[in-house]
């Protein structure tokens, strides 16, 4: 089965977006996921309930450096006394609404660019296409930094500076599944009939790329998730808020690693850890519901672009058309494939 | 391999150096403000004349007595002589040498990374395709699910932790004192490599992973070819089947990849460079952002970038060799 078949399925496979929910429900590991991921949304929603201490609170002198007890079930830091859990229940509220929104954004984007170059074609194809070749070879990471200390360190810039140089993954992706479904029999009828190309690209052809959206959105969710405690790491995220890559930047900074507070440094990684690894298994679950010929292996590999040891690198590099999507079938070489690993 | 193939895509990764190389200028620019208001002295008892003519001073010496298009032009002709300009650093360094100085500091650590990732991704990977389904394939393909939603610098701190603080075993922080003393003796490249072990084993998890999962998936594509079956047919060992017909073939798009990964990895160390105070590119460039050192800035940009666009380069050529059908029409 060639790569264009592979794409079509899934094009196929289609069904509401309440179906789909309900097919990773089914599914074990997708449900796993699916709870993870409810817990994160409402742990994140309901954080000023939970906390049990404000973790803006710096000024608790008599609890500095507490080993995790009763009283505090993560312990403390111990240059502030700032109860730990307390900070990661509110930690993943930034965590979460970066990745989803740089997600949702990012889909928007990248399928209207995808859709826009595989069904125009001509120009805009060549235009598209020379945009993604040129944001593929900035150093994405240098970028982000020299960008966030031009416009601020907002969560807004972040977000708007990953949605600007991340959409090209995701564009070459749908790209390649718009010129199969193109030359598909029921688009040829729909402009034999007459239809507009702005009606065949939204009745007929970004239907058929949902479920690829979706699927690509929920990876680059987890992705992003990464590349945000990185930044924020990196002394690059919003000053005033708490979130986990900040936490370990001022778990490294307090000392840490020298007086054997490991309790500051694992709680932040868990809850990355937790949040990325319940996005991923979602991801890997839709391809399965999908693409059952995809072994679950082969979203790794693509996940592996993104988290990569560069991840932010990497992150935007990914999603091109992997090797691994049709690695489990034979190369059918009479058919040339509609996608490339690495450039077409 | 066609001429007109390779003259392409050539001109092609001129044409993108080009355009990368403009936005390198005009982007870092926006933040820059005029050195003369940034960097004045207070006018003081100066009468307005003197005070213009210092002004006047302090811009010749950043290059901001012309307008932005001439200090383009003027940049990209020093370009041409190599020369990426001066740093804003006390005493004025070249931005090249700057480079020059760390950059093999980034190397040490992104090579041995890489080499290492590449041996025992390849021996995983292989591993895993040969018992495919059986626990060897199930435990990697758990490890690298795991792996890969751990954070590097998140591996970085614990491995700092546990095996600098506690164990011991290596250094928690790079010495400070390694790049000024280091002297090509024996010693001190031991010297190095002990530092260097805990940023290569954070970054190197990753790529281990990354190659296992891609190792494998492409050796089980290959083992399923009709040469294979027919070198199994003909009763050759199982190891022979496997090193010069299965691994020679599934070991192509990985081979292509390198290039790519070297400048992923440069780019990438920046944070791990950061968690072990590694003096290599990364912290120069955080430093630079620290200070707003901007054409110390614009320089690393613009060499990760050349770097990555000549690692295409040679990756697209170097594929066309070992397949023709590449140069044949165009793809798009």
């Amino acid at each position: 089965m060639s790569q264009r078949n592979v794409l079509l399925q899934v094009a196929r496979r289609g069904g509401s977006f309440l179906s789909l929910v309900r097919k990773i429900w089914q599914h074990p590991k997708g449900r796993v996921g699916l709870i993870m991921v409810g817990c994160l949304a409402l742990v994140a929603i309901l954080a000023p309930v939970l906390a049990p201490y404000d973790p803006y609170d710096v000024t608790q002198r008599a609890a500095k450096g507490l080993r995790p007890s009763w009283e505090h079930p993560l312990g403390t830091t111990i240059t502030t006394g700032q109860d730990i859990l307390s900070m990661l229940i509110y930690g993943s509220r930034v965590s979460l609404a970066i990745g989803l929104t740089t997600g949702v954004a990012l889909a928007v984007l990248g399928a209207l660019m995808g859709v826009m170059a595989g069904y125009i074609g001509g120009p805009v194809d060549t235009l598209i296409m020379r945009i993604v070749d040129i944001l593929l070879v900035i150093p994405t990471l240098p970028l982000i930094i020299v960008l966030t200390n031009l416009l601020g360190r907002s969560y807004f810039v972040i977000v708007l500076v990953f949605v600007a140089f991340g959409w090209t993954g995701l564009a070459r992706v749908i790209r390649s599944l718009v010129l199969v479904l193109k030359n598909s029999n029921y688009v040829k009828a729909a402009e034999l009939a007459g239809a507009s190309r702005w009606y065949i690209m939204t009745k007929h052809i970004l239907p058929g790329t949902s479920h690829l959206i979706i699927m690509n959105t929920t990876l680059t969710c987890a992705g992003i998730m990464v590349a945000e405690a990185g930044l924020s790491f990196l002394g690059l995220g919003d000053p005033t808020a708490i979130s986990w890559g900040k936490m370990l930047a001022e778990a490294q900074g307090g000392g840490a690693l020298l007086f054997g507070a490991w309790w500051w440094i694992l709680a932040p990684g868990a809850g990355i850890f937790l949040a990325v690894f319940s996005f991923m298994r979602i991801g890997i679950v839709m391809e399965e519901v999908f693409n059952p010929r995809m072994k679950a292996s082969s979203s790794i590999h693509k996940l592996f672009k993104h988290l990569n040891h560069s991840y932010l690198d990497e992150v935007f590099r990914s999603m091109e058309d992997d090797g691994g999507a049709e690695s489990t079938e034979k190369p059918d070489p009479a058919e040339p494939s509609t996608t490339e690993g690495g450039h077409d | 391999m066609k001429r007109s193939y390779v003259i392409k895509r050539i001109l092609y990764a001129l044409f993108i150096f080009i355009v990368v190389l403009t936005l390198n200028f005009f982007i870092p620019r926006l933040g820059v403000r005029d050195p003369a208001e940034r960097y004045y002295p207070p006018q003081g008892a100066m009468s307005d004349i003197e005070y213009e003519i210092i002004k006047q001073f302090t811009r010749e010496q950043y290059g901001f007595d012309v307008s932005t298009f001439q200090q383009y032009i003027r940049y990209v002709r020093g370009l041409m002589r190599l020369d990426l300009g001066t740093s804003l650093r006390p005493g004025s360094p070249r931005v090249v040498e700057l480079i020059g100085q760390r950059l093999p500091w980034t190397l040490v650590l992104s090579v041995t990374t890489l080499i290492i990732s590449l041996i025992i991704g390849l021996l995983f990977g292989t591993l895993a395709a040969w018992k495919r389904g059986r626990w060897q394939d199930t435990l990697l393909l758990n490890a690298s699910t795991i792996s890969v939603a751990l954070p590097s610098f998140f591996i970085a701190l614990m491995l700092s932790f546990y095996l600098g603080f506690e164990l011991e075993l290596f250094p928690a922080y790079t010495n400070p004192n390694m790049v000024a003393e280091f002297d090509w003796s024996w010693n001190a490249i031991q010297v190095v490599f002990n530092n260097a072990a805990l940023p290569i084993m954070s970054m190197a998890l990753g790529g281990i992973v990354g190659y296992s999962q891609s190792t494998r998936n492409s050796v089980i594509a290959v083992t399923n070819e009709d040469f294979v079956i027919t070198a199994r047919a003909k009763g050759l060992s199982h190891t022979t089947v496997l090193y010069k017909h299965v691994l020679r073939n599934a070991l192509l798009p990985l081979a292509t990849s390198i290039g790519m990964s070297i400048s992923g990895l440069i780019g990438g160390a920046i944070i791990i460079e950061r968690v072990f105070n590694w003096q290599g590119m990364g912290t120069l460039f955080l430093e630079a952002n620290s200070t707003n050192d901007y054409p110390l800035m614009m320089g690393i940009m613009l060499f990760l970038s050349a770097f990555a666009i000549l690692a295409n380069l040679v990756t697209e050529l170097f594929y066309a060799i070992l397949d023709p059908r590449v140069t044949v029409g165009d793809k798009r």
